[in-house]
């Protein structure tokens, strides 16, 4: 098959006069209202026939919460095929084109759509949405900080304010490569048509969906003020809003499991024919070292937050020491899923920062399978860490010398991570384009990050630190300063494929320079807090610690308005940006080798890959076939999908 | 990365290509892998939610904070607060441990009917026998989903007298969520049966039934054990 055959492939997409029955009348309108009429059902039962038990208003914040999630899926039909299949019935191959988004144009992003280019492009939207409200959370929290004793926000609403600021910035920096990328890139990279259970995929999507009203509930609802790791008693004591940010949490749970299920099973059975594990591209490995490690955590937070919802709907006294419970075995779950999450938050994204390293400094990637092997050791040692957040809790302090050691030895694969990424870059003919400014962002603030996570590993510095700024500034520049700025890289990386347009490179380094310095100035405030004693989650403080605070919020602000202006060269690119052509950095790997917009299928032809994503340097057979080289960066390459002529190099 | 093309003959349904949505192209065999090896992902999170939940158990058994595990140090002199501040002035007794064995059975049962249907259906046996095969395992998960309702209405605590109640009552409600997931499969499956959708070329899904049922049946198994022997 050639693409001369190609388009009678893609006439077979058109739908028939029935295709898609309930989808048809099914978007986020339907799933709003349904969502919204269950939900008040669920609230006018619940209060008539609960109300007067002893968690009477736990119980009804907790129904009409299910009612929601539940009502939400319905609407937007989630549940369609399941329950044709109970019925005895089957999808249609119509009815799944019509899933798929097929004559349906831009209508399709409201809809459940199965099609893994629009989950990709939905998830991208969602985590952006979730930075805006993460984003204006924490300048509300660094205005009342701003002074000593602000009156700004109350202590209690402050204390709300941490709490969601930090469970929307964890969801969202845990989908923000997997949700987008895996999604939109990572099939067409191992050249598949799709993921391996496209329903399953839409699924995940509008699972986390409809987990966020509930999350912005809870400032109506009281306020979560037991913090960002919800610990008991004080979650169990917390007001109602607490069942509903539990609610988001197992809602989250699901979705995360669900994706990371299907993302494994593509990598694992999808790939192109020729596609060996030793060629996938390195981005893949991270997306699915990632979904292992969710299938690993996230039973913990199910567990631990259904317990805590019985504890505060049935009485029951899981984490309540004064009726038998204890707070350490909330801590215990919480960190058995915690630690490893900060992992499945990180190796993603510098995953799919090293495609970007490879392909600007025209290199294959320096240690692939050290890289790899880096991965797995982090994911088995990030298993064994969880207790290094609890060592001046009294738990177990004989455990304190192993766990510190676990913790410090989860340094070296990170450090040999680390190295084969500047192994990459090392002597190559690096083309410093803006995707490339932010790997350079990436090394500079995981250097700090990743350094004094082993101060904090370190049990008696820890004695000093714990629960003080310096945590704080830590874990951020981990995953903003590190995780994000890959993430972003990626983002800058793939933009043009997403949308079909050039990135504006000259607004887009103006945002890169704020950033890169208000993030210095942000964080390293936090330091100084820290190292003065500065305690976390405080909305009031003594006037020694107003001068870091001041740097900080000051900081904060400027880091605000550098992501504004990222966002604005995102959006004027869309509207206004260069038509980006099929591969406008010369890459090698497979998403760039088929047009732009991707086509439903894809692939109109099957690829069969001979060679690895990162021959840099090696004859290339599209250049011995005189057409636009990759070797040529100041070409443009035309889409080369269909090269018919014989590729050099055999298959695996 | 160097890719070259390869023609090949797509799938047909009702004289058209269906190659383009994921799943069309791929023979039966690949797709059955495919969600077999999806399954057994799902049922190594839910093997995690089950070791958590065996944690929980022995956790808060050794700790047994305030002599709450089953309330021993309670005593009218020495009365222990329960979840609404009430005193708790005795032992709370273990739970019958019968009903739980007899919910287990009868999850094995289903199990092993479930693998009838699937052999039944490999070795093309009549639709009726297949369907009754399948109605009959729906049949039994209904009775077991039935007894732990009764159950709940039979334990000699509630969820707020210590956390022993309290680990009890949550295996029973996860073992409950488990069964209503295999009643509502088994309800499909003998639909479908019963409209002939499985048979010798048709039995795939039953494959991954039977193997979601025997786990099903093991970590009822597991918690059974566990809450009547460790008591």
């Amino acid at each position: 098959m050639t693409t001369a055959e190609a388009p009678a492939l893609l006439e077979d997409t058109k739908l028939g006069p029935r295709a898609g029955g309930l989808y048809r009348r099914q978007n986020i309108f339907t799933g709003l209202g349904l969502g919204i009429l269950l939900g008040f059902v669920g609230w006018v039962l619940s209060h008539q026939f609960l109300q007067g038990s002893n968690w009477g208003t736990d119980m009804v914040v907790t129904v009409t919460m299910v009612g929601w999630v539940l009502g939400f899926n319905i609407g937007m039909g989630s549940l369609n095929a399941p329950i044709r299949w109970l019925l005895g019935h089957d999808q249609s191959y119509d009815d799944e084109l019509y899933a798929a988004g097929v004559e349906q144009g831009k209508a399709r992003y409201w809809k459940f759509c199965t099609d893994h280019k629009v989950v990709g492009t939905q998830y991208l939207v969602l985590v952006m949405l979730l930075f805006g409200v993460g984003g204006t959370l924490a300048m509300m929290m660094r205005t009342q900080l701003i002074t000593p004793h602000s009156s700004f926000l109350s202590a209690n609403t402050y204390n709300a304010i941490v709490s969601v600021h930090g469970m929307v910035m964890i969801i969202a920096t845990i989908i923000m490569v997997s949700g987008p990328f895996a999604n939109f890139i990572m099939p067409i990279m191992i050249g598949a048509k799709d993921m391996a259970f496209p329903r399953l995929n839409a699924l995940s999507f509008w699972l986390i969906a409809s987990a966020i009203p509930p999350m912005i509930a809870t400032f109506f609802l009281g306020g979560v003020d037991a913090g960002w790791t919800t610990y008991a008693p004080l979650s169990v004591q917390a007001p109602a809003a607490m069942d509903a940010f539990s609610m988001t949490m197992i809602t989250f749970v699901l979705s995360v499991t669900i994706a990371g299920v299907n993302t494994i099973v593509t990598v694992f059975t999808m790939r192109a024919k020729g596609m060996s594990l030793t060629r996938l591209p390195i981005f893949t490995w991270g997306t699915v070292v990632g979904s292992a490690l969710s299938i690993y955590a996230m039973p913990a937070l199910l567990l631990g937050f259904t317990a805590m919802i019985t504890d505060r709907v049935t009485g029951t006294s899981f984490y309540v020491a004064a009726v038998g419970g204890t707070g350490w075995l909330w801590e215990n779950i919480f960190w058995i899923f915690g630690h490893p999450e900060v992992y499945i938050i990180l190796i993603p994204p510098v995953a799919a920062m090293l495609e970007v390293a490879s392909t600007f400094a025209r290199k294959p990637i320096f240690g692939y399978k050290v890289i790899i092997a880096g991965f797995a050791a982090i994911s088995v040692l990030s298993l064994m860490v969880w207790a290094h957040h609890m060592f001046t809790t009294g738990w177990a302090p004989d455990l304190a010398g192993p766990f510190m050691l676990t913790t410090e030895l989860i340094s070296i694969p990170t450090g040999i991570i680390f190295l084969c990424i500047i192994g990459t870059l090392w002597k190559g003919r690096i083309w410093t384009r803006l995707p490339m400014y932010f790997v350079y962002l990436f090394l500079w603030n995981f250097i700090i990050g990743g350094i004094t996570g082993i101060y904090l590993s370190d049990v008696p510095a820890d004695q000093y630190f714990h629960g003080d700024m310096f945590v704080t500034a830590h874990f951020h520049y981990t995953l903003l300063g590190g995780a994000m700025i890959a993430a972003t890289a990626a983002l800058c990386y793939w933009f043009p494929k997403i949308t079909g347009k050039m990135l504006n490179e000259r607004i887009g380094k103006v945002a890169f320079w704020i950033i890169a310095i208000s993030i210095q100035i942000t964080y390293f405030g936090q330091f100084w807090e820290g190292f003065q004693g500065m305690p976390r989650r405080v909305a009031y403080y003594d006037p020694i610690f107003l001068r870091a605070n001041q740097m900080t919020s000051v900081g904060g602000y400027l880091l605000m308005a550098g992501w504004l202006v990222f966002l604005y060269a995102m959006i004027h690119s869309i509207r206004h940006g260069k038509v980006a052509p099929a591969n406008p950095w010369h890459a090698k790997s497979l998403e760039w080798k088929v047009p732009t917009p991707v086509p439903l299928v894809n692939f109109l032809v099957d690829p069969v890959v001979t060679s690895d994503p990162y021959g840099y340097g090696e004859p290339d057979p599209e250049v011995a076939a005189g057409q636009p080289g990759i070797g040529d960066p100041e070409q443009e390459l035309v889409p080369t999908l269909s090269s018919d002529h014989p590729t050099a190099g055999g298959e695996s | 990365m160097s890719v070259t093309t390869t023609g090949h003959e797509g799938p047909q349904e009702n004289g058209r290509n269906v190659e383009a949505v994921a799943g069309h192209h791929e023979t039966r065999e690949q797709r059955d892998f495919k969600e077999r090896f999806a399954l057994w992902l799902f049922i190594t999170g839910d093997a995690l939610f089950l070791v958590m939940e065996l944690f929980f158990w022995f956790y808060l058994r050794a700790l047994n904070t305030n002599g709450l595990w089953r309330g021993v140090n309670c005593s009218k002199a020495n009365a222990c607060v329960d979840g609404l501040g009430n005193p708790i002035t005795h032992s709370i007794p273990k739970a019958n441990p019968w009903y739980s064995v007899g919910i287990a059975a009868l999850v094995v049962v289903a199990a092993l009917l479930i693998w009838a249907v699937e052999r039944a259906a490999r070795t093309s046996e009549k639709r009726s026998i297949v369907s009754g095969l399948a109605g009959l395992s729906a049949l039994v998960l209904l009775a077991a989903i039935a007894l732990q309702c009764y159950q709940f209405g039979k334990v000699p605590f509630t969820t707020i007298q210590g956390t022993y109640a309290s680990t009890y009552l949550f295996f029973m409600g996860s073992t409950l969520g488990h069964l209503i997931l295999l009643g509502f499969l088994a309800i499909g499956f003998w639909n479908r049966a019963r409209v002939g959708k499985f048979d010798n070329g048709q039995w795939h899904h039953l494959r991954l039934f039977r193997i979601f049922a025997v786990w099903i049946a093991l970590s009822a198994v597991i918690l059974t054990a566990v809450s009547s022997l460790f008591a």
